[in-house]
């Protein structure tokens, strides 16, 4: 296939080929009367068919009730419709005036929601309550009050296997959404599936980036939770491999709302929601600062100057500026506040249905200076040309501006430091703004070059950080589809779709000088950077699909799918520095140019799907898929992914001898087995790529190097899955599914793989190697306690198992990495069969009260004496001996030494089970409704602790330390070691900072009001409902940092999970107002 | 009608399934993609200037190295201490608390110059075959340079590290061997001596201009990593018939007056071996900013203060000219003059070549070789050649072969100050006949350790193997097939 254009241009020559020519025209005139009172009646529907029940042309009545038509065919057949009367065909026989009486319905139309259509996938064609594969669907009519702003938010503790953590709770900055456990290394993000588009990911640019941070691709889509209809999770391979090379990491399909025949809807929902942080860890003020800080210098020195900084010496010039005694915590946080609003337009006729939609979200965050505003706009038409071939057409566009403070990149690291994190370091004593000697306020931040902590590049001041920075990223996200679907025959139809997206990405960073303490040479003195992404997919599809009518025990359909995508990817930074001044702010405008770069990805991906399925009896249930993908990611020889899965179910509550079970209603047994591939990430990753290098050339000689290993070998890693699972309804009221399942994926995709430097490179781009297991368990339960017409009240519950293993390494993998040990660090370790995310550490055993209690002890507690009979001194590596006041380990081989032979397993941070429960409870007009999410059995470090524990250099800690070592012999229980500035190992990595994680927190609580029926049509409204959520005020955990919900990441087998000072997602109360017309 | 439009849909319908599956032949085509940026490999090995190219891309990154081949060089040495914003990698080694996590330990820099070198040698003997402007002539032109870079690299690794993977190679694909182990030096030595030998006919002495002749690899520049190797492996005799052989090439030394343009403006008539560069082609040489006086970085010792102060040693024209007694900035890299007052202009200092080799250290090297084998009048007359081309006195040496050597050691710690050679020459005085004086070099790499730790530090240094460094914790991560140097491996960084 040349290009999808081909098929686009198709597409309307065939739509060409359908317009018959136009022949002689009659003119028809008449009006239209109700049948009863005489009335004429405006807005009357007239349409002209032909034989085909084509739709020839149309009109309506005018405010006279009167029509002109000018009709086709003088034999053509003429409609009249109007909602609440009953519609009229008439047959035309050369008749040029016909004027019409319609009765009205017998009936009074109730508000109704038809749900009759066909509820099946977008691509498999299988009934919803056919589907033999692990699938859960997920309807959003009943969410619409959460404060929810996204359907990650939305979809928290609802179903089983579904882990979903917020990523930060800064505004914008998305979840992690994980299906069954990671089964990919680094980003393991299923698919998203918006009305049958696969949505496009954003490609952070990767020149920084090697992994993007989890942030920069946290919000993929930029949907209207009201837009969402359902959203539905495809767990298993058979069921996500549909879709190809892309899920099989999972899939969400989400469908939105489309228009419904009848009178036109409008709908109006107004929320306002207050956030609210949850307390901070408590940090000393200025005083006990000043005050730790001497003990730290006494105790690491002895006698020694004190800095002039912590002197409180009122000579020092600086005197007023580091007396303060600074929140620095509480001064970057603030109350956010969310405002949205959403307005719909609904409706259709014969011919044509609408939906439309506009949101507007405005989301002022909890730390300064973070916002974003979103603006979403929907529109999903269908047109029915004939009754053979209808077209549709879906429209969305976003546009979204998120406003963050600028990150400081860490030397030699990938890690940026934002303000919250400096504000738990910085010294409390420092002033936000700057005094003169006098003790009068300058008007300035107090920034300095060099302060008591160190540079001021360093240790910036995140007030001026927050308020004068920038850090903003602009983000126009448009997608359209347009499908049109043609009944070639009642058993045979045939689909064309083709979609277009769009995402453009700006980002501006800027760094003003007076945020920061730094000399005026510094290169990061008003530092530009500009950042621009494209991404365009075009994805064309053609489905075939067979649904031939056979006897009634069976039933059979199939499909032919083909499938093109093309992804391209464009980015481009420029990075100015020096600046002129704080108002330049565009690095194009001829400042000195730090870095410069662009580059173009472009991928090709094809794919063939086949899929059958049959029914016996409507007992017996079999889908059979078989997917092949081409990616233009693989070379030539390992270019195919052939990707089969099959999937059966029994439905054995309508087997004869199960019918007299009365209580068993519709349950069955499914089985799926399938297989399911991904590709590397990046489009040119297989290629040696010559380029040259920075000097270009050597002398005057130009200068071309090999710049990557060409990856001859790279192929589709391999996912299979097998699932196993039970779906039982008793009495109609009480829904059960259980599921076991197990999913190994094979040829394991490394990014960035280490391998010898002695190569001439440092990393092959990809590498195939190694093998990941995910075994767990799952059970869901639902059940309606009480139905009744004015109550019901219904529950659900739901718990969820998986265990994450590597079983295979690559060849030449080395599984211990950072065995250097040292304050704040953690020895890693992969072992084969364990799950990833253990880590292993010393065993913190309290402090030593003093001098002479400081001993090294055998295995039956005894002192341990050297050969000549003298006591062994307890210590560190061998170089420094452990005092009074120190932190006390574990000497695990009692050789009166700590080193890296006293290192033990501490846990693991995988969770055992994670899961949720909930319900609601309505009573007439008012309902209540809650959901609860928990994660159980994990632990995790406490970066946060480890940095404001320690008490061995200038950063600022917790009020936690005020409880510490002072004196020879103190010995009181729960006491910190001694502050003792650059301990060599007081702050080792050991499970002193290991805690449980595990928690149990209210996702939202909703209590909702409508209006009733008669009283909504006195004031002349559809409905009207009134809404109070609550989300996140109840968390109950052992966990004693902020927030223990720490997103998983593996991106090497030695991850593990730490808090790092995240802003913690706030809790939240919304008032939503929602008015129908 | 009915039955034409159904026949008109059915056309319809079998167009559609045909586009559908036509592609299938033509999708090859549509799912290779070649990135826009650069080319890939099957587009570049295609003509000789790619050949040349990637070539010159080896000379550059060897030249890039320069900062650390000075390091190397003279970071355990007596001539350089470290001052206050000195990294703490090197401020370590100086130490002598070397781990194998100092990042000084990272040799990757290196393979890439023997990764470029790797490639060069397999492509030009195949491109040969299809390029009709790519003469034999040139081809073994660029053998031999590719030949000399990853000998002079791998010349390096040794002396560094003594043990390291010799890979001869290009890591082109997915399927090479990457997890090496270690070769004996040994081996290694004589490998490249070989090959070396065996492109010493083929290289150009003319490349048309001076800083090519001086910047790319040249008989006399070949030759003289040849004897380098040799006096290394203690080969004296043919240590000598290669200097012969460079002594014919017409190399001359530079008059006493004239001794700093060796190093400013360089490529003087001395000169053998410089990596080139130049501020105007964007070729900046970093060294300068090390040893610049207000970074702080590194400065003389009191040893070379000693050695080449005119107050006490009367070297009128190396001691100004190597640095400047009152503060003890390395001049070298950063003066105009050797009048320790007239500063390069920032662009000259980063136009400042890295002197490999020079016609001086080659003629040591000869009266090393020559002393070693007895003939103690010939080394006089090599070594009173050098000392009165910068007016100073003729040596007067004891007739013994220990005295020689240390008047030779002294000569070339004064004649070749902060050329990044004097931790070597101590290596090979302290290998020579059976470690008989590793005691002089232990002296001289605790000289610098704080006085609590010399003692252990040097009964830990007569194993010899200490006195090479570590092989990075990173890399041993990488290659579980290499073994650490036994000297260290008790060390980890626990």
């Amino acid at each position: 296939m040349k290009s999808g254009l081909k098929i686009v241009a198709l597409t309307f020559l065939v739509l060409i080929s359908i317009d018959l020519c136009a022949q002689d025209g009659v003119v028809l005139r008449g009006s239209v009367q109700d049948a009863e009172t005489g009335e004429l009646i405006i807005g009357v529907n007239v349409i002209e068919y032909d034989q085909d029940k084509r739709i020839i042309t149309g009109t309506i009545t005018d405010p006279n009730g009167n029509y002109v038509l000018n009709v086709t065919n003088p034999d053509a057949i003429i409609m009249f419709s109007f909602i609440g009367y009953k519609a009229q065909e008439i047959a035309l026989e050369g008749q040029t005036s016909l004027n019409v009486l319609l009765s009205a319905e017998s009936y009074e139309l109730e508000e109704i929601t038809v749900t009759a259509e066909a509820n099946t996938d977008p691509l498999s064609n299988v009934a919803q309550r056919d589907v033999a594969s692990s699938r859960v669907k997920i309807d959003m009519v009943d969410s619409k009050h959460m404060g929810a702003v996204s359907a990650e938010e939305a979809l928290a503790g609802k179903v089983t296997g579904l882990d979903i953590m917020s990523f930060s709770g800064d505004p914008g900055s998305g979840s992690s959404i994980v299906i069954r456990g990671l089964g990919s290394l680094g980003n393991a993000r299923p698919l998203i599936v918006v009305d049958g588009i696969p949505q496009s990911v954003v490609i952070s640019q990767d020149f920084d980036l090697g992994s993007a941070d989890q942030e920069d691709i946290g919000d993929l889509v930029n949907i209207a939770p009201q837009d969402i209809k359902s959203i539905e999770v495809l767990k298993d391979a058979a069921s996500g491999a549909v879709w190809g090379s892309k899920g099989a990491d999972g899939v969400l399909l989400i469908e939105t709302f489309r228009g419904s025949r009848g009178k036109t809807k409008f709908d109006y929902q107004g929320k306002y929601t207050w956030n609210k942080q949850p307390p901070p860890v408590p940090m000393l003020n200025g005083n006990e600062y000043i005050m730790m800080q001497l003990e730290e210098w006494h105790n690491a020195k002895g006698i020694y100057d004190v800095p002039q900084e912590i002197a409180f010496d009122p000579d020092y010039i600086d005197f007023y500026n580091y007396t303060a005694n600074t929140d620095w915590v509480d001064a970057i946080s603030r109350d956010g506040f969310i405002n949205e609003q959403f307005f719909k337009l609904s409706g259709g006729g014969e011919k044509t249905r609408y939906y439309a939609s506009l949101n507007t979200h405005n989301n002022k965050g909890t730390t300064i200076n973070t916002s974003l505003k979103r603006v979403t706009t929907r529109v999903n038409l269908d047109y029915n040309v004939s009754r053979k071939i209808r077209f549709s057409v879906n429209f969305s566009y976003s546009n979204s501006n998120k406003e963050d403070n600028y990150q400081f990149r860490v030397e030699g690291t990938k890690q940026r430091t934002n303000i919250r994190e400096m504000a738990y370091q910085k010294a409390p004593n420092m002033s936000i703004w700057e005094y003169d000697f006098k003790g009068d306020l300058t008007g300035e931040y107090f920034n300095p070059v060099e302060s008591y902590q160190g540079s001021g590049l360093q240790y910036f001041n995140p007030v001026a950080v927050g308020n004068l920075s920038q850090n903003d990223v602009i983000e126009n996200r448009i997608s359209n589809s347009f499908t049109l679907t043609y009944n070639i025959a009642p058993w045979l139809n045939f689909i064309q779709m083709v979609s277009m997206q769009y995402v453009g990405q700006k980002k501006n960073e800027f760094l003003p000088y007076n945020a920061v303490g730094s000399d005026w040479l510094n290169e990061l003195n008003n530092f530009q950077l500009e950042q621009n992404n494209t991404n365009t997919e075009i994805i064309t599809r053609s489905q075939l699909r067979f649904i031939p009518r056979m006897s009634e025990n069976h039933t059979l359909s199939g499909m032919l799918m083909f499938e093109t995508d093309q992804i391209n990817f464009e980015w481009s930074t420029l990075q100015g520095m020096s600046g002129p001044s704080t108002e330049v702010r565009d690095p194009a405008a001829n400042t000195p140019i730090k870095w410069l770069g662009s580059g173009t990805q472009e991928t090709h991906i094809l794919g063939l799907l086949v899929n059958l399925n049959y029914k016996f009896k409507d007992k017996y249930i079999t889908q059979l898929n078989f997917r092949a993908d081409a990616s233009s990611r693989f070379g030539s020889n390992n270019r195919w992914g052939m990707f089969p899965s099959a999937s059966f179910a029994w439905r054995f509550s309508e087997e004869p001898w199960m019918t007299n079970l009365t209580f068993l209603t519709e349950s069955k047994l499914r089985f799926s087995y399938g297989q399911a591939g991904k590709q590397p990430r990046r489009a040119y990753d297989r290629h040696a790529i010559f380029n040259t290098t920075n000097p270009s050339q050597y002398i005057l000689r130009p200068i071309v190097v090999p710049l990557q290993v060409q990856l001859a070998n790279l192929k589709w890693q391999t996912l299979t899955q097998a699932n196993l699972g039970i779906d039982i309804s008793l009495f109609n009221r009480i829904d059960i599914t259980a599921e076991v399942y197990s999913k190994k994926t094979e040829d394991l995709l490394w990014s960035n793989y280490k391998i010898p430097k002695s190569s001439g490179f440092t990393t092959l781009k990809q590498y195939n190697g190694g093998e990941l297991l995910n075994e767990g368990w799952e059970l869901d339960l639902s059940a309606f306690v009480i139905r009744k017409r004015e109550t019901t009240l219904w529950l659900n519950f739901n718990i969820s198992h998986n265990v994450n293993s590597f079983v295979a390494f690559p060849e030449n993998f080395n599984n211990e990495v950072d065995l250097s040990i040292g304050n704040g660090q953690f020895p890693r370790r992969a072992d084969l069969g364990e799950p990833v995310g253990s880590f292993y550490g010393f065993k913190y055993l309290g402090v030593w009260p003093s001098d002479d209690d400081v001993v090294a002890t055998n295995e039956n507690g005894e002192v341990l004496l050297d050969v000549n009979g003298n006591p062994v001194p307890l210590s560190y590596k061998g170089t420094y001996l452990f005092q009074g006041g120190d932190a006390r380990y574990a000497d695990i081989n009692h050789d009166g030494q700590i080193d890296l032979q006293d290192v033990v397993y501490l846990g693991d941070s995988n969770p055992d089970f994670i899961g949720g429960f909930g319900g609601n409870f309505r009573w007439k007009d008012i309902s209540v409704s809650t959901q609860w999410q928990y994660r159980l059995g994990y632990v995790v470090v406490n970066e946060v602790a480890l940095n404001t524990e320690g008490m061995l250099n200038k950063n600022n800690q917790s009020k936690a330390v005020l409880h510490r070592w002072r004196a020879q012999g103190q010995d009181e229980p729960g006491m910190l070691p001694r502050a003792y500035l650059n301990h060599p190992a007081n702050n080792l990595g050991s499970d002193r900072y290991v805690e449980r994680g595990d928690y149990l927190r209210m996702v939202n609580l909703t209590v909702a009001y409508g209006l009733p029926k008669n009283i909504c049509q006195k004031f002349r409204v559809r409905s009207l409902d009134v809404a109070v959520t609550m989300r996140r005020i109840f968390t109950f955990t052992y966990y004693t940092g902020q927030d223990p919900e720490i997103s998983p990441n593996i991106e090497n087998p030695f991850w593990f999970g730490t808090d790092k000072a995240k802003t913690p997602p706030p809790k939240a109360f919304t008032l939503s107002i929602a008015l129908g017309f | 009608m009915t039955i034409k439009i159904f026949n008109m849909k059915c056309i319809r319908i079998l167009l559609f399934i045909i586009i559908c599956l036509l592609p299938a032949s033509s999708c090859d085509d549509w799912l290779e993609l070649i990135p826009p940026d650069g080319l890939v490999r099957d587009e570049y090995w295609k003509s000789k200037e790619d050949i040349e190219a990637t070539l010159m891309g080896a000379y550059q990154s060897f030249a890039g190295l320069n900062g650390n081949l000075f390091l190397f060089g003279e970071m355990r040495a007596d001539m350089i201490e470290s001052d206050q914003n000195t990294p703490n990698a090197q401020r370590s080694i100086m130490l002598g608390n070397i781990y194998p996590d100092n990042s000084m330990t990272d040799w990757s820099e290196f393979y890439t110059v023997i990764n470029y070198c790797n490639n060069v040698l397999k492509y030009a003997p195949e491109i040969i075959k299809f390029d009709q402007t790519f003469t034999e002539y040139q081809m073994r032109g660029f053998e031999a340079e590719a030949v000399f870079l990853r000998s002079l690299a791998y010349f390096y690794l040794v002396r560094i590290f003594k043990e390291v993977p010799l890979v001869l190679e290009p890591s082109e694909q997915d399927d090479v061997q990457f997890y090496l182990p270690k070769s004996a030096d040994t081996t290694i030595l004589r490998v490249i001596s070989e090959d070396l030998n065996k492109v010493k006919l083929y290289v150009t002495d003319d490349y048309g201009s001076p800083e090519e002749n001086m910047g790319r690899a040249t008989k006399g520049a070949v030759l003289s990593l040849l004897a380098d190797i040799s006096l290394w492996n203690f080969d004296y005799q043919e240590c000598i018939d290669y200097i012969n052989e460079i002594e014919e090439i017409g190399y001359l030394l530079m008059p006493g007056g004239k001794w700093f343009e060796v190093f400013y403006p360089g490529n003087s008539l001395e000169g053998i071996f410089e990596f080139q560069f130049d501020q105007g082609l964007g070729q900046n040489n970093a060294l300068w900013q090390k040893t610049y006086y207000t970074n702080r970085v590194i400065q003389a010792s009191k040893t070379a203060l000693d050695l080449l102060t005119p107050e006490t040693s009367s070297e009128i024209i190396r001691g100004p000219g190597s640095l400047r007694s009152y503060d003890g900035m390395i001049w070298k890299f950063c003066g105009a003059a050797s009048d320790g007052v007239t500063y390069r202009p920032s662009s000259e200092r980063n136009s400042c070549n890295w002197v490999v080799y020079r016609y001086a250290d080659v003629l040591l090297m000869k009266a090393e070789a020559l002393s070693q084998l007895g003939r103690f009048d010939e080394a006089l007359t090599v070594i009173n050649q050098i000392r009165s081309r910068v007016l100073m006195n003729a040596a007067e040496i004891p007739y013994t072969t220990e005295a020689f050597e240390d008047a030779i050691m002294e000569e070339r710690a004064t004649e070749l100050a902060f050329e990044g050679k004097r931790w070597f020459d101590l290596l090979r005085l302290g290998r020579r006949n059976n470690y008989s004086r590793k005691s002089k070099l232990i002296e001289i790499i605790i000289e610098k350790v704080p006085s609590t730790q010399k003692l252990v530090l040097a009964s830990k240094l007569t194993d010899p193997f200490g006195w090479y460094l570590p092989i990075q914790e990173n890399e041993l991560e990488r290659n579980s097939n290499l073994v650490q140097n036994p000297y260290y491996a008790d060390y980890s960084t626990d």
